[in-house]
This record gives structure tokens, C-alpha cells and sequence, in this order.
């Protein structure tokens, strides 16, 4: 490629001759390689006649100048090889090409500053030559970098032409004959339209839509056979009918069951289960009322109740309360029982905690916390002694015996043995004989060991006293009034001793019990002891010494017994203010139990002729109760209750601490902690 | 060895044998557990409760032989036909096998409940004696709306609408309604069928409150069974009176939705007739129908209304059934011009109807409105007067005889606020004639025999002279007192005394409301029976009457009876003497009465207390006897009773309490 200046100004002369033939619309031309490409190929395709035409087109083309090969034959090789030579490379004809000689710079600038043109120049280094690029040239440079086609008037969407003409040409495109399968009834196509039919005909494809049978007919029709009419299974148990509707449910309810603000309010502080479902509202006309929010939901529960709920049959007692209560024969018939307080005994400081009743049922002894011990007349209430022995009197007993008037009481460890100066003159010397003790050598017969009991005289108040180890609590007599017994329930086997009144002598036959001992007594006439301990009752028998009964309770803890003086009943009173009834006879568990006091009973009591009974408690309260017992066997012992005898106050949560009866009239005797003693009569 | 130990072969025994828990019933019959649930619901299982739960105090147990029951039901074995068609649709479906699944869906196994109906309620009285759900149950979803989501098709709504007013006509037609009762939740309804009490609660006609914490399968299960049920239940009633059951329905009545009325219709032309000759019967009253239809065209001619409301309309028609659409069709076929006077009351309401319907966008709220739209007009009516009493005399019995005739000769109108639907079923069952405003309608408000106007607004502007405007209050109160009460205390405007609930014993609950005593009275009066004492009456609204009464009537009565209310109404007296503070005679004399005995009183008070104190022992005296377990079911019933005056207390202070103040504001 001649690149020389004149050269170059004929190309610019050629191009700008040349704008026609961009006009063209076709669009040759486009880079020097590319157009070198298509050159190479239309030479490449040889002199054929086909490719004149292109060959001319090539040569209208104005790249013909690009035929004209570089100056510079190196090749592409890196310039760097040659930058210390002095030529650049061979031209064709294989001379060196010479570096031309390096203008000066101010040179090269005057010159640039001179020519306009020199924007335009362009240093070629292959070929060491400048070049000048044309106006076209620029623009298309202009246009190339900015992302346009090369040439302004190229339509970049020309309207496809289909070079193929379809019209009135006769044949297809392929010549293939038409397959046979197109005129043959398809296999697989056949196999299911026969199954098809096979299922319609065998009825197992069904076009017409069922028909609609009347469902509702007479369901329940002729119902006189009842034999049919009966329901299978199981019994059926229909679900409960939901609640009418009351009063407050009503969408204008009376005034009175609309609950006030505060009720309201005091719901919330109600436990959820507790709290009404419904509040009632009122509302002033029937326009006013809203549809009811849960009505939905309680129709849903009311399935789920029906379906979900585990039925049973209950039965339900709808009988009057009051037909409960056994029927007990008329309190008239049995008659004469206590009923009305008829004296008041004054004069104790403190709770009275004991009474005891004299035989001839003429005088009455009482124990106090204030320290004494009173002797009272039953006819007047007067009293006639008193007795200061220092120390809380926990119980006390008269000597059952009409000619030994004689008094026991307890005083913390020790048991006095009191002549009580009232009787017959020869009463009284009896007494003052037997409350003497002679010489105290029958004391050490114990084998070295400590004795229970140590028997003294106390001169003080003219009696004996007998000092037990620890704290006594219980003191009994038997009935011929010899013999007596006390209960130190913390005394192990000592527990239980039994002292002899002529001879001055104690012995503890009972070794072994079951639990702590709560009470001991005698029966009434026959040669038997029994022994309350905690939870049982046992019997012994005295004459052979070895235990007859074993009672069981069943109570918490046994506060108080007492033997019906015929001796085979026993009665009980607990701590959890229960009343067991023992018919020995029968069993050794109670007959009856009776729960009727709130708090302990203190004591329990026989009345020795009267068929009565009764119970203090520390619930301010004592109960005389019916107890008959029959002489035959076959007859079981009739109870009723009969009386509550109230009246004592409570003091210190302390009620009523003991009550006896008088031994002839159906009298009874409370002591209570407000230190009043309370006779009750008929 | 254990103690429960069952040697290898050897069977169960006792609870363990007998009982079988849920998860094992469902197991044991190999289906899942909605199924199980279904059929529970269907065949009315139900849990047991063993002696002794074997596996546990939490489980539920059914009884081996009712898991035996339901194992046995073609039931089940349906049920699995339906899961294996659901399956087959689907795996069509899938498939992309368009036929095959249409086919299947046209043909879905079905199944049928009459079976199941006998099974469980062998005789017609059972099936009465649990109807009490049942009715409840589909006047609940008479009254809801169809959901989509929940699978409550409008189908079933209609369904429901139509067996309850069924149910309704016939109990109205028998009058065999005894007690009605407005409520809070709804209103009550209790009648007498066959000597059974049927008591059911339809909510009240509002759009329904829908919860999300219900599950609509159970329900769904439950009414299925009950609408089964109900059907039968109306076919042999209405078969008892030699009625056709279903009824065909003036279609012109059922457009307007007034079925009940049309029903009431048809039964009163139908029961002349005996079922033997059915068939030539029906070609006569398809005529008469038809006869009927052409005179009322013009009426109906009201419902073609104006072109500006016609689309909510037509979008109605076309989801309502098709009757709808042809009777929309003829009416509009129908000159306009006499009618528009007539049809103001119509288009009132329609307009309402649109209103609500057009605020709605989603298609279930529109269906609801349309729904809603088809409720009001939808109600009961019933031309008493057109009935004619077929059924022998000697067959009503006292109760009916009262019953038909409470509201004879007395002629009703509705007021548009009124609830029409319960009152145009009540009043015709009391033998009363009612009518309505809007389309349909017997007759209209400017006749001039209506005795009676129920209204229910604050004025009514204009008012006849000739007819008494009452509340919607007064029809259920004179229904339940059984006499026709004093009118005063129910006219427009005034708040009616208090509504009180027919299903209550005062006596047994130890508590009589005032209102109560009230009507008794008047009822007593009403029977020339008691002489009620005079004096007592200031606070009664209706003193001229009982006055009236008392004059007519003689004092027959035995003087023990007297003397004992005497003394009781004495009291009642002084104890509102003494809250009334009017400075006049009497109340001075009874108020030195008053204080004389307060100086008694303080005297007396120990007294008192010993004297209780006395009673109290020797009640308790002979609770001591008792075995444990009486004493608890003694104590027990007595906290009951204790409870029960409790209550009884609490409203008597209440009452207390607002007579005062009500005293006080009026002394103010």
C-alpha cells in the first residue's frame, strides 16, 4: 500500500467522489481487515466467470488501495527489536528501510502550529511514516465512538427480503410418499374406545345423572308393634336438655337481677370458674337488642357436649334434706333427761378443770387451775369447804364408798387423799383412820429400784400424799372404794398403777401398752380394768391378770371413756370431737359413732341409773344423749340424742371441761373454763 | 406375679374387656379421625364412663359394643367409597384427564340418613323427645350466612330456612306453641307435641356474629343428621294432619320469600283434602294456584319496581333460585301504573336491602345481603281467617282450646321494625290474624278492622283511633300469661315492664317478681277465681282493671286461703309503706306501729337468738345419728339451699335498693 502523501490525496479526491456509492445502501466497505477479508476471498475463489461480478464490485470499491501492501516488511513482530537499529525494516525488494531522521521538537511544534491540519495527522510507526486522515474519515471515527453505524445514512432495521418465491410453485419441500399409518385406523386408539364400550354396556360408565329419589317419606309408619320399636344396642341414655332460660336472661329483665356496677366489678376478683357466665342487661326496647356474639359458639359447644361428653346415668336425690335425718322417737317418752340450767356454782377463780360428785349425790367437789379444791352442797349451791393446795387441781374423785367420805385429787405429781369432813360423824372417823399411815417399811420392797409411788402424810391439809415420778393425770376409784387407780401417761411401764387404800400399797401391773395411756377405770362390779390408750381401748381382767378385749376405736386420739354401769358398754370421746359407742358384746369396733361436737370432747359420762349419757366439749357445749340398753342380747342399744346444753362461755379457746352426773337424779354437772359450775336439771 | 397379670390365652375381663379407648376405637376400625368423629355424630355414640378406667384417668372411653355398632354400619364402608372417589378425582385431576374426572364427579357415592333416623329413634316420640337440638341447630343456620371458606353452601341455608318454617307452620297451625320467650341470645319457643315439651331458641334476626374458634366439620356433621331428621319429622306431622309433604308453595309467595305464610296457606287449602285422593286433588290445586296467582298479579307487579335498583337485582335473581327469576319475569310484565302507592313500603325496603348489599364487595357478603334481604320479607304470615278449623273438635284438648282462642277476633299489623318473622309465627299459632307491611301482605295498615298495631319506635306520628299501638312485647307476654294483659304499660314510647321468663317456677325458686304477681292477679281476676285485695295496686300499672275485675267478682274464697294472703300481702305492704315516705294517715299510725315494734324487737332480740339458737339444736341434734355419707348429702343440700336463699336474698336487696332510690327521686 503506497501510502504517500499524493496518494493520499487522491484517496480523499476518490472518497469524497465516492458518496455515491455509499448510497448504495449496501455497505462494503467497513474496516481494513475486513475488507482485506473479503478481498482474500473473492481471490481466493479464483478467476471463475461467477465471481467478476464480485470482483468488479471489489474493484469499485474504494479499498482498492488497500491492495497496496505495507512498505514495512517485518511482519508483526514487536517494534522493540528494531527501536536500536537504524532502519525499521526491508521494503519489498529486500533494501532497508532507513529511520527517517528525528525532527527537533521545536521544530515539529512550529510545524504543527502552523498546520491547521495537524489534528488530523496521525504518526504510523510500522511504516515511519505520518497520515493524514481525511474529513469522511473523521466523522466516521466521531460517529464510531459514539456507539453509532460508521455511516449516517445505514438503515440498521431493513425489511427482510425472503429471496425464496413460493408462488405457483407446485410441489412440497419434501418429496416423501404419505405414510401408511395415516390411512390406517389406529391399533391403541381402537383397544380403548373398546374398552369404552365394554364399560358402558357393562353399566360401569353412566351418562344420565342419577335420578333423584324422594328421600323423605313416612319414616314412622304404623308404631303399634312394639316389637320392632325397640332400640338396638346398648341402652341409650339421652343427652341432658340445655337450660331454660331464667329471668335474668330475659332481653328486659326486672330491675333487681341486673347486678349493680360493683358486683360487676367484684366478678374480676372472683376465680375464673367462679365468675357468672352471663351478665344480665338491660335493654329499653326490643329494637335495641344486638345479635348475641356467641351464639355460634355455643351451639358448638353444645355439639361438642353431645358427642364428646361421657354419659352416665346418675341419679339424682331430689328429696327433702330434712327426710334424711333418721326418724328418732319423741324426746317426751324419754324424759326425765337435763334440759334447763337450774343452778350456777360460783366461786372459782379459774377454769374449773374437774367435779366430782359425792355418793349420797349431797356434795359436790371441784378442782380449779386457782389452786383449790371446793366442796360444794348440790341443794343450795353453797360452799361448804375449801381446800388451798398450791397448784392446778387437774382431776379430782370422791370415794364411791357412802361411809369413806374421802377425796382424791390430782396436784401436779402428787395425788392427795383429802378427808373431805362432811357425813356422818362415823364416816369422818373412819376416814381420818385410813388417811393415816402407819410405819413406811412396806416402801422398800422394790428391788433397789426407784418405788412408782412413795406414800406421805401431809399434815397440812390432814391426808396423804402420794408422789408419783411424773406428771399424774387421771385418778379413778373402784367401787367398793379400796382400791384406786392413776394414769401418768408419760411413765412408760409404770404408766398404769393401782394403789390399795387399807394397806397403802402401789403396784403397776401393766407393763406393755399400745401407746401412750390416756385414762384408766374400773368396772362397775366385776373384777375388769380398762385401759384408754390413744387409739384403743383394752380390757383386762383383774383376778387372772392377762388383757380380755382389745376396743378399737378408730379415733384420732381418746380423750375421756366411761363403762355403762351394767359394764358391757363403754363409751368414748376423742379429740376430734367424736362419740364411740362400744357394745362389747357385739365387737370390738364401735357400734355407733356419733360426731357431734366442733372441737375435743373433755369427757364422757354414764349416768348410773337414769339410761343417759353425755359429752362435754370445748366447743362451749354438752350433749345428753338417750343410750338404752336392752338386757336382751338381741336388741341393740338405743341412741338418741337428745339435748345440746350450752350457756358456759369460752375462755382461753377453752369450753366446757367436765361434766358428771348426779348419782340418783338425772342431774348433770358441767364444769366450765369460765370457772362457773352449771347444774342442769329436768 | 402382679395382680393384674392375665395369663397368656386367656381373655379380658370385666372393665378391660368392655371399654376401649378413642385412639384404639379409631385404630380398631381402621379409619381416620374425622371419619370416626362423623360417624359418632351420625350414629349418636357417645363416651361411657367405665367403673374403673383401665388405661388412665384422662382418656376418653366408648363402650366395645357401640365401636362394635359403628364397625358394623354400611356407614363406614361408604366413607371409604367416598375417600377412594376423592382420590380417583384427584389422581384424574392430575393427570390432566378432564373426562374421566367429570365423570367421576357427576356421580359421587352418596348415602342416606333415613336408616340411621329409625335406628336411633325406633318410635315417632323419641324422635320428638331429642328434637330440642335438633331445631335449634337449624334455626341457627337458618339465621347464618353462607361461608365459603367454612364450606356453608347456600344450598343448606335454604334447606334449613325451609325445614324450620315448615316446623313452624305446622306447630302454628296446630297451635301447639305454649311459651315464648325473648332473650338476650334469642328468642325461645316452647311447644307441645304429642304430650313432648319442644324447646327450642332461634337467634334473633340480625346478621350473625361468626367466631373463628368454631369448627364447622362438627357442626356441619351435626346438622347433617338434623336436617335428615327434621324432614322426617315434618313429614309424619304433616302427614297426622293429612297435609302433602313436601309442600309445593305458591311460587309467587316463596319469590317474595313470605314461605311460612305460603305455607300456612297450602296447609289450610291442603288439609281439607285426605291424602288417598292425591293425585287428582293436586291437578285442583295446581288450578287454584294458578287461579290465585292471576288475581294477585297485579300485586306482585310491585316487585318489577325501577330500572335504577334493577342491577343489585338482577345479580340477585341470578343467584337465587329460578322460581325467582320467572316470577321477576311476570311481574314485569305487569302494568306499573296502579301500583306504585302499593309498592312504597316494597321499595323501602328493597332499597334498604340495597343499601346494605351494595356496601358489601366480597360474594358470600353479598349473599349474605341477599340472604338477608330474602329474611324479613321472608316470614311466617298466615291468613287465620282463611284457615278453616278442620281438625275435630273433640281431639283439642283444654290447652289448645285456650290456646286458639287467646287471640280470636283480634286482628294484627306489623310495624316494618318489628321482628316479623317471630310474630307472624306467633300470633297466627294463638289464633290471632296478622298482617304485614309490604308485598304480599293480607291486608294493609288503612284497615279498618285491625284491633292492634305492633310498633316499635320511639312516636308514632300518625295513629288510629280505632286499634291500640303496642310493642312486639305485649304478644309474648299475653302469650305466656295466656290472658290478654292491659295495654298501658306497652304503648309506643314507654319502656314495657319487665319481660319475665315462662320456663321459671317462682315458687320453687323462692323469689317472685313483682311483674309476676302482677299477672297473677290479673290472670286470677281474669279466672273469677281470687279476689285480689285493693290498695296494693298504686304501683301497678294496671289498677282500673283489677278494680274493674274485683267489682265483677265475688269473694268466694275459702277465708283460710284469705286470711293467709291477707297476712302476706300485709307484709308486702308495710315493708313498702315503710320505703314509701308520703306523709299521710296510715303511713303515721303504721310507722308508731313500726316503732313499738322495734322496742320489742330490742327487747326481744335475745329471745330471738336463744329461741334460734334452740331450733338451730335441734336440727343438728339428730344430724348426729347420721352415717358419714348421709351427713355429707345432707350438708351438701344444704349449701344448696343456702345458696339458693342466698340468691334470692340478693335480689331482694337489690329490689330493695331501687325502690328507694326511685322513692327518693321522686320525693327530689
Amino acid at each position: 500500500m503506497g501510502h504517500s502523501d499524493g496518494e493520499h490525496e487522491h484517496e480523499v479526491d476518490d472518497l469524497s467522489a465516492d458518496d455515491s456509492s455509499w448510497s448504495d445502501g449496501v455497505w462494503s466497505e467497513d474496516d481494513d481487515e475486513e475488507s482485506v477479508s473479503f478481498e482474500d476471498s473473492g481471490s481466493g475463489s479464483g478467476s471463475d466467470a461467477e465471481s467478476d461480478e464480485a470482483a468488479a464490485a471489489a474493484e469499485e470499491s474504494d479499498s482498492s488501495e488497500d491492495e497496496v501492501a505495507p512498505r514495512n516488511t517485518v511482519g508483526d513482530v514487536p517494534l522493540e527489536w528494531y527501536k536500536d537499529e537504524e532502519h525499521i525494516g526491508y521494503g519489498i525488494d529486500g533494501r532497508k528501510i532507513k529511520k527517517r531522521d528525528r525532527e527537533g521538537r521545536i521544530e515539529a511544534y512550529l510545524r504543527n502550529a502552523d498546520d491547521a491540519k495537524n489534528w488530523r495527522k496521525i504518526y504510523d510507526e510500522y511504516n515511519d511514516e505520518e497520515v493524514q486522515i481525511t474529513k469522511e474519515e473523521a466523522k466516521i471515527i466521531s460517529r464510531l465512538l459514539k456507539g453509532k453505524t460508521p455511516h449516517a445514512n445505514v438503515d440498521p432495521y431493513p425489511d427482510y427480503v425472503d429471496w425464496f418465491e413460493y408462488e405457483d410453485k407446485g410441489h412440497p419441500l419434501s418429496s416423501a410418499p404419505e405414510p401408511k399409518r395415516r390411512f390406517v385406523p389406529s391399533k391403541w386408539e381402537q383397544k380403548k374406545v373398546v374398552k369404552l364400550v365394554r364399560a358402558i354396556r357393562n353399566g360401569w360408565i353412566k351418562f344420565d345423572k342419577p335420578k333423584e329419589e324422594p328421600n323423605l317419606y313416612l319414616l314412622w309408619g304404623d308404631e303399634t308393634d312394639t316389637a320392632d320399636n325397640k332400640r338396638q344396642g346398648l341402652s341409650y341414655i339421652p343427652a341432658p336438655k340445655p337450660n331454660l332460660p331464667g329471668h335474668e336472661e330475659s332481653y328486659n329483665p326486672s330491675i333487681e337481677y341486673i347486678p349493680t356496677q360493683e358486683e360487676i366489678d367484684s366478678y374480676q376478683l372472683m376465680y375464673e370458674e367462679d365468675r357468672p357466665k352471663f351478665i344480665p342487661k338491660r335493654f329499653e326496647s326490643l329494637r335495641s337488642v344486638p345479635a348475641y356474639e356467641k351464639a355460634l359458639r355455643e351451639g358448638f359447644d353444645r355439639c361438642l357436649d353431645l358427642y364428646l361428653c361421657p354419659r352416665t346415668r346418675k341419679k339424682r336425690i331430689n328429696i327433702d334434706p330434712e327426710s334424711l335425718k333418721p326418724k328418732l322417737p319423741s324426746k317426751k317418752d324419754l324424759r326425765p333427761y337435763p334440759k334447763t340450767c337450774y343452778l350456777e356454782f360460783k366461786g372459782h377463780t379459774s377454769p374449773v378443770n374437774s367435779i366430782s360428785v359425792e355418793m349420797t349425790g349431797q356434795w359436790l367437789a371441784s378442782g380449779s387451775c386457782d389452786g383449790t379444791i371446793r366442796v360444794w352442797e348440790v341443794e343450795t349451791g353453797r360452799c361448804v369447804k375449801v381446800w388451798n393446795v398450791g397448784g392446778d387441781v387437774r382431776h379430782i374423785a370422791w370415794n364411791p364408798s357412802p361411809d369413806r367420805p374421802i377425796l382424791a385429787a390430782i396436784v401436779g405429781h402428787d395425788l392427795l387423799l383429802i378427808n373431805a369432813e362432811v357425813g356422818s360423824e362415823e364416816a369422818q372417823m373412819t376416814a381420818k383412820e385410813l388417811l393415816k399411815i402407819g410405819e413406811m417399811a412396806p416402801q422398800d420392797d422394790t428391788d433397789g429400784k426407784k418405788p412408782a409411788v412413795r406414800w406421805m402424810n401431809h399434815d397440812k391439809l390432814d391426808g396423804i400424799t402420794l408422789t408419783h415420778q411424773k406428771a399424774v393425770s387421771k385418778v379413778d376409784w373402784h367401787f367398793k372404794g379400796d382400791y384406786f387407780t392413776t394414769v401418768v401417761p408419760s411413765g412408760d411401764t409404770r404408766a398404769v398403777l393401782l394403789h390399795q387404800l387399807t394397806k397403802k400399797h402401789s403396784h403397776h401391773p401393766f407393763r406393755k401398752l399400745p401407746g401412750l395411756p390416756v385414762a384408766a377405770t374400773f368396772h362397775p362390779s366385776q373384777k375388769m380394768f380398762f385401759v384408754a390408750t390413744k387409739k384403743f381401748v383394752q380390757v383386762y381382767d383383774l383376778q387372772k391378770a392377762q388383757l380380755v378385749k382389745k376396743l378399737e376405736s378408730g379415733l384420732r386420739e381418746i380423750s375421756s371413756i366411761s363403762i355403762h354401769p351394767g359394764g358391757d358398754n363403754v363409751i368414748v370421746g376423742s379429740k376430734d370431737g367424736k362419740l364411740c359407742w362400744f357394745d362389747t358384746d357385739l365387737s370390738t369396733r364401735p357400734y355407733k359413732t356419733l360426731k357431734i361436737h366442733s372441737k375435743d370432747i373433755t369427757s364422757v359420762t354414764f349416768h348410773r341409773k337414769y339410761p343417759l349419757f353425755a359429752s362435754s366439749s370445748e366447743d362451749c357445749s354438752a350433749y345428753v344423749c338417750h343410750g338404752m340398753v336392752y338386757s336382751d342380747l338381741n336388741q341393740n342399744p338405743l341412741i338418741v340424742p337428745l339435748e345440746i346444753l350450752r350457756g358456759h362461755s369460752s375462755s382461753d379457746g377453752r369450753g366446757v371441761l367436765d361434766c358428771k352426773f348426779h348419782p340418783k337424779q338425772p342431774w348433770l354437772f358441767t364444769a366450765g373454763a369460765d370457772s362457773v359450775i352449771r347444774l342442769y336439771c329436768d | 406375679m402382679p395382680k393384674h397379670y392375665r395369663p397368656a390365652g386367656k381373655k379380658k375381663e370385666g372393665n378391660a374387656a368392655k371399654y376401649i379407648t378413642r385412639t384404639k376405637a379409631v385404630n380398631y376400625l381402621q379409619v381416620s379421625l374425622a371419619i370416626f368423629r362423623k360417624l359418632c355424630i351420625l350414629k349418636g355414640v357417645f363416651p361411657r364412663q367405665p367403673k374403673k378406667k383401665v388405661e388412665g384417668n384422662h382418656k376418653t372411653y366408648y363402650h366395645m359394643k357401640d365401636i362394635a355398632f359403628l364397625a358394623h354400619d354400611p356407614l363406614i364402608e361408604k366413607f371409604r367409597e367416598i375417600k377412594v372417589h376423592r382420590k380417583k378425582v384427584k389422581k384424574a385431576v392430575a393427570k390432566k384427564n378432564r373426562d374421566l374426572a367429570d365423570r367421576l364427579l357427576n356421580r359421587p357415592p352418596t348415602y342416606k340418613l333415613d336408616r340411621l333416623v329409625l335406628e336411633r329413634y325406633p318410635t315417632f316420640v323419641d324422635a320428638l323427645r331429642d328434637l330440642d337440638d335438633c331445631l335449634t341447630m337449624v334455626h341457627l343456620f337458618a339465621a347464618l350466612p353462607a361461608i365459603d371458606g367454612e364450606r356453608v353452601e347456600v344450598k343448606r341455608i335454604h334447606n334449613c330456612r325451609r325445614l324450620s318454617h315448615e316446623w313452624q307452620a305446622y306447630i302454628s297451625r296446630t297451635h301447639s306453641l305454649r311459651k315464648t320467650f325473648i332473650s338476650v341470645k334469642g328468642i325461645y319457643y316452647q311447644a307441645e307435641v304429642q304430650g313432648q315439651k319442644i324447646t327450642w331458641l332461634t337467634p334473633h334476626a340480625l346478621q350473625q356474629v361468626l367466631t373463628d374458634d368454631v369448627d364447622f366439620n362438627v357442626m356441619l356433621s351435626f346438622l347433617e343428621f338434623y336436617e335428615t331428621l327434621l324432614g322426617f319429622v315434618n313429614f309424619k306431622l304433616y302427614h297426622s294432619i293429612k297435609v302433602n309433604y313436601p309442600p309445593n308453595l305458591d311460587p309467587r309467595l316463596e319469590a317474595l320469600a313470605a314461605e311460612l305464610y305460603a305455607l300456612c296457606r297450602y296447609m289450610s287449602s291442603g288439609s281439607a283434602r285426605m291424602i288417598e285422593n292425591l293425585k287428582s286433588e293436586e291437578a285442583d290445586e295446581n288450578n287454584n294456584a294458578e287461579g290465585v296467582i292471576e288475581e294477585k298479579k297485579d300485586k306482585k307487579s310491585k316487585t318489577s319496581s325501577k330500572t335504577d335498583k334493577s342491577e343489585l337485582e338482577i345479580n340477585a335473581d341470578s343467584i337465587i333460585e329460578e322460581k325467582k327469576d320467572k316470577k321477576s319475569k311476570t311481574s314485569s310484565k305487569a302494568d306499573k301504573s296502579e301500583l306504585k302507592n302499593n309498592a312504597d313500603g316494597v321499595i323501602e325496603e328493597k332499597k334498604d336491602a340495597k343499601i346494605k348489599a351494595s356496601s358489601k364487595t366480597d360474594e358470600s357478603e353479598l349473599r349474605l345481603a341477599l340472604l338477608q334481604y330474602q329474611l324479613p320479607t321472608n316470614e311466617p304470615g298466615a291468613l287465620m281467617n282463611l284457615i278453616e278449623e278442620s281438625t275435630a273438635p273433640d281431639a283439642d284438648d283444654d290447652d289448645i282450646k285456650e290456646c286458639k282462642s287467646l287471640f280470636k277476633n283480634l286482628k294484627f299489623f306489623l310495624s316494618r321494625e318489628v321482628p316479623r318473622e317471630s310474630l307472624l309465627f306467633i300470633i297466627p299459632s294463638f289464633g290471632g290474624t296478622v298482617s304485614w307491611e309490604g308485598e304480599g301482605a293480607p291486608f294493609n295498615e288503612v284497615d279498618e278492622d285491625i284491633t292492634h298495631q305492633i310498633v316499635d319506635r320511639p312516636t308514632q306520628s300518625h295513629v288510629f283511633l280505632s286499634r291500640e299501638y303496642v310493642q312486639p312485647q305485649w304478644i309474648f307476654d299475653c302469650v305466656n300469661a295466656r290472658i290478654l294483659l292491659p295495654t298501658e304499660g306497652y304503648l309506643v314510647g314507654r319502656v314495657p315492664p319487665p319481660h319475665l321468663s315462662p320456663f321459671v317456677d317462682n315458687d320453687a325458686e323462692g323469689y317472685i317478681p313483682e311483674y309476676a304477681e302482677t299477672i297473677k292477679r290479673l290472670q286470677a281476676a281474669a279466672r273469677n277465681e281470687v279476689l285480689p285485695l285493693p290498695g296494693i295496686g298504686d304501683e301497678d300499672l294496671d289498677n282500673s282493671l283489677v278494680a274493674a275485675m274485683v267489682d265483677r267478682t265475688e269473694s268466694n274464697e275459702a277465708a283460710e286461703k284469705k286470711r293467709k294472703l291477707e297476712m302476706l300481702e300485709k307484709q308486702y305492704h308495710d315493708e313498702l309503706k315503710m320505703e314509701i315516705d308520703g306523709v299521710t294517715f296510715s303511713n303515721l299510725s303504721n310507722k308508731k306501729a313500726d316503732l313499738s315494734d322495734a322496742k320489742d324487737d330490742t327487747k326481744s332480740d335475745r329471745e330471738d337468738d336463744e329461741n334460734k339458737q334452740v331450733e338451730k339444736d335441734d336440727g343438728d341434734i339428730s344430724t348426729a345419728l347420721m352415717s358419714r355419707r348421709q351427713r355429707g348429702l345432707y350438708k351438701a343440700m344444704e349449701i344448696g339451699k343456702e345458696r339458693k336463699r342466698e340468691k334470692v336474698e340478693l335480689l331482694k336487696k337489690r329490689k330493695k335498693n331501687d325502690d328507694s332510690s326511685a322513692s327518693a327521686k321522686k320525693r327530689h
